[in-house]
């Protein structure tokens, strides 16, 4: 490790003479894009490339930013923390004005330092582990909800569904667990009961015996925070228990393979937070970037979390109009920023970093089996 | 006390498919004293199979679903027989004469090997049964209503055990296999064609691997390829917990492991299950280190 980045540090020191050589660009803004283009993660990391491309070209198209155009230099993560620091290092030395990215908290962290040295913002983007804006950083923000977010839209949509006793059910992975736990306590705090709280192990077929516990601790809602493999079975087992409690779930079940393991039937009434898809929202932003997307692609956006890089330009693009061109006016700007319209709704920061504002919805599985966006 | 026969028939349904599981495992140690860790993924093959048949020939459209799920047991039981005969004659004969780590490292070499080749041909997303093959209908049974598909998977994983434990102890066949694994050298002495009698056993052993995995198919629904990792740990298990090597064994042996897994699920905690279900394993070994029923000494591996 010493070595590669003493290698990449050398080659930095090489390049920068090079670089600061170089008459200030006039008349182009560069933007920096970290995302997986390759890797587990490719189909997310090509989707965030292909949305943020399309949004730079709209930029472009309208006159640029205070008419300057705007570059966008995209570097390939592979969704793995060294090639991300390495590539993090290339977008701090290309002279770009912001860095967008990138997929994964861990895959994040290993970028934030470098960035931070540089002296760049950074916003992240399906990062949602809770310590990244909690180290104090001053010029890094996200797009994406942090992981205790979603445990207080949970409480808070079981508090508006009126259920008083509660089964809270996870699957031991840190996400699903840490979003029971966040969830307890929120409803704790709320006065709702969480009258059993437990873990299945996944990746099994029968959870028979699990469910006739859960069934004689009598609970009006189960919440299972696990992802959809686990959640058809035990939608689909429920139903053939004849056992009609409702049941919910967190963002890991949003998948549409989840009404085909359960089927339509046991599947309907089931209902989760997620973020929204631009495809199920109503604003006018998100029908526009739908219509060009398609235009221009050919099919729609499948992860949210390109989504939210999207966004992440959205909010660079108003600080730069703005002429927040300065990393450190750029920061401030951005945690006084609200009520941006972006992709996926009202864009706006705290003094974290982290994004304010309600941003999960609830999705029902209806009658037919498919996935409905409810009002809020 | 209506929940303790809830999670009792739970229990026996999952320990039905354990126990067909683990017949394979115990008839190849008995014979081969190998343990044949391709095995779990031969029951994912059987799953696969089972759901290719019935989806691209469209069986179940041509036929009433009844008799479409009795053919396609008995195509994919024959399919997969024959993946395991040709399993033995690539991996398993040629080390024959070697030392026993040789044939353990080639198992686990084809095990690998099977579970990648699933998933480049299949893919790694979830592939789900058709719903309608399942029978949807439930009996009333002690006061406590229980879905009719339980009953009969474990009614066939019994009957298919009995008709099993019949041909070795009743027929010619059955008794080479048993002689076999008493002593190979002694049997070949009077005549057995022992090379037959291990291919027999790789016959009948995969092929009701693999009709479990369809049985896991057609009930759960949900099948991925590596879902045979899993069952098969838990056959393996339940093979070693009735005594390696011994047919009724594997019987008493999986059923006894699935009721222990319900009952820790329902009265232990649910986080928990797995641990309860080896620390009664542990136990068992220590009173009787051959397993329940396991006779002979044990030299295993």
């Amino acid at each position: 490790m010493n070595r590669v980045f003493g290698l990449v540090g050398a080659l930095a020191l090489a390049l920068l003479p090079v670089l600061s050589a170089q008459p200030a660009t006039c008349g182009e803004i560069k933007i920096g894009l970290m995302c997986p283009l390759t890797g587990k993660w490719a189909s997310e990391g090509q989707d965030m490339k292909n949305i943020v491309s399309l949004l730079v070209d709209e930029t472009n198209a309208k006159g640029g930013i205070n008419g300057d155009t705007v570059r966008l230099v995209v570097e390939d993560d592979a969704g793995d923390p060294r090639t991300a620091s390495l590539a993090a290092q290339k977008l701090a030395s290309a002279g770009v004005a912001a860095v967008i990215g990138t997929y994964g908290s861990a895959v994040t962290e290993a970028t934030q330092n470098i960035v931070d040295e540089a002296g760049l913002v950074q916003i992240g983007t399906g990062s949602t582990s809770v310590r990244l804006t909690e180290k104090g950083l001053e010029r890094f923000f996200r797009t994406s909800p942090r992981d205790d977010a979603q445990g207080k839209s949970a409480a808070a949509a079981i508090e508006k569904g009126g259920y008083k006793a509660v089964a809270l059910l996870h699957d031991n992975s840190s996400y699903a667990k840490g979003l029971a736990e966040e969830s307890r306590a929120a409803l704790e705090k709320a006065g709702v009961k969480v009258i059993f709280f437990d873990a299945l192990t996944p990746g099994e077929r029968d959870y028979t015996a699990i469910l006739t516990k859960l069934k004689a601790a009598n609970p009006d809602l189960v919440f299972f925070t696990g992802y959809y493999p686990e959640t058809g079975m035990l939608l689909r087992q429920k139903k053939e228990m004849s056992w009609h409690v409702p049941m919910m779930g967190g963002d890991a079940a949003n998948h549409q393979d989840l009404v085909k393991i359960a089927g339509p039937e046991a599947a309907a009434g089931y209902f989760f937070i997620s973020p929204p898809l631009p495809q199920d929202m109503d604003t006018k932003e998100a029908r526009d970037f739908l219509a060009a997307y398609e235009a221009k692609y050919d099919s729609v956006p499948v992860s949210v979390w390109a989504v939210l890089a999207g966004d992440a330009y959205k909010a660079i693009e108003a600080a730069l109009a703005a002429g927040k061109a300065d990393p450190e006016a750029m920061a401030a700007w951005l945690k006084d920023l609200k009520d941006l319209p972006g992709l996926s709704g009202s864009l706006g920061f705290d003094a974290k970093g982290d994004r304010v504002g309600e941003f999960y919805r609830t999705y029902v599985v209806n009658n037919e089996g498919a996935f409905e966006l409810q009002p809020r | 006390m209506e929940q303790f026969f809830q999670q009792l028939l739970n229990g026996l349904a999952v320990g039905g498919i354990y126990a067909l599981v683990a017949l394979g495992y115990t008839m190849v140690y008995g014979v081969l004293k190998l343990i044949n860790f391709a095995h779990g993924d031969l029951f994912t093959i059987g799953a696969y199979l089972g759901l290719t048949l019935l989806a691209s020939w469209n069986l179940a459209g041509v036929l009433p679903p009844a008799v479409a799920v009795l053919a396609v047991f008995v195509m994919v039981g024959l399919l997969v027989a024959l993946i395991g005969v040709l399993l033995e004659r690539a991996a398993y004969r040629p080390l024959r004469g070697a030392n026993r780590l040789s044939a353990v490292v080639s198992a686990l070499g084809a095990s690998i090997f099977f579970e990648n080749a699933i998933m480049l041909i299949y893919g790694a997303r979830v592939y789900v049964y058709p719903d309608f093959l399942r029978p949807d209908f439930t009996v009333d049974l002690f006061g406590v209503s229980v879905p009719g598909v339980r009953l009969l998977i474990l009614g066939a994983s019994v009957a298919l055990m009995l008709a099993l434990s019949a041909f070795i102890q009743r027929t010619r066949m059955g008794a080479a296999i048993r002689a076999t694994a008493i002593d190979p050298g002694a049997a070949r002495l009077m005549g057995i064609n022992v090379d037959r009698v291990i291919a027999l056993v790789f016959l009948i052993g995969p092929g009701l691997g693999g009709m479990a995995g369809l049985m896991v198919g057609i009930y759960y629904g949900q099948i991925d390829f590596t879902m045979g990792w899993s069952y098969g740990l838990k056959a393996f298990t339940a093979a070693i917990l009735g005594g390696i090597g011994n047919i009724p064994g594997a019987m008493l042996g999986g059923l006894l492991l699935g009721v222990t897994e319900a009952l820790a699920a329902g009265y232990v905690a649910m986080a928990w299950k797995d641990a309860v279900a080896f620390l009664v394993l542990i136990l068992i070994l220590i009173i009787r280190p051959t397993g329940i029923l396991g006779e002979r000494t044990a030299d295993k591996l």
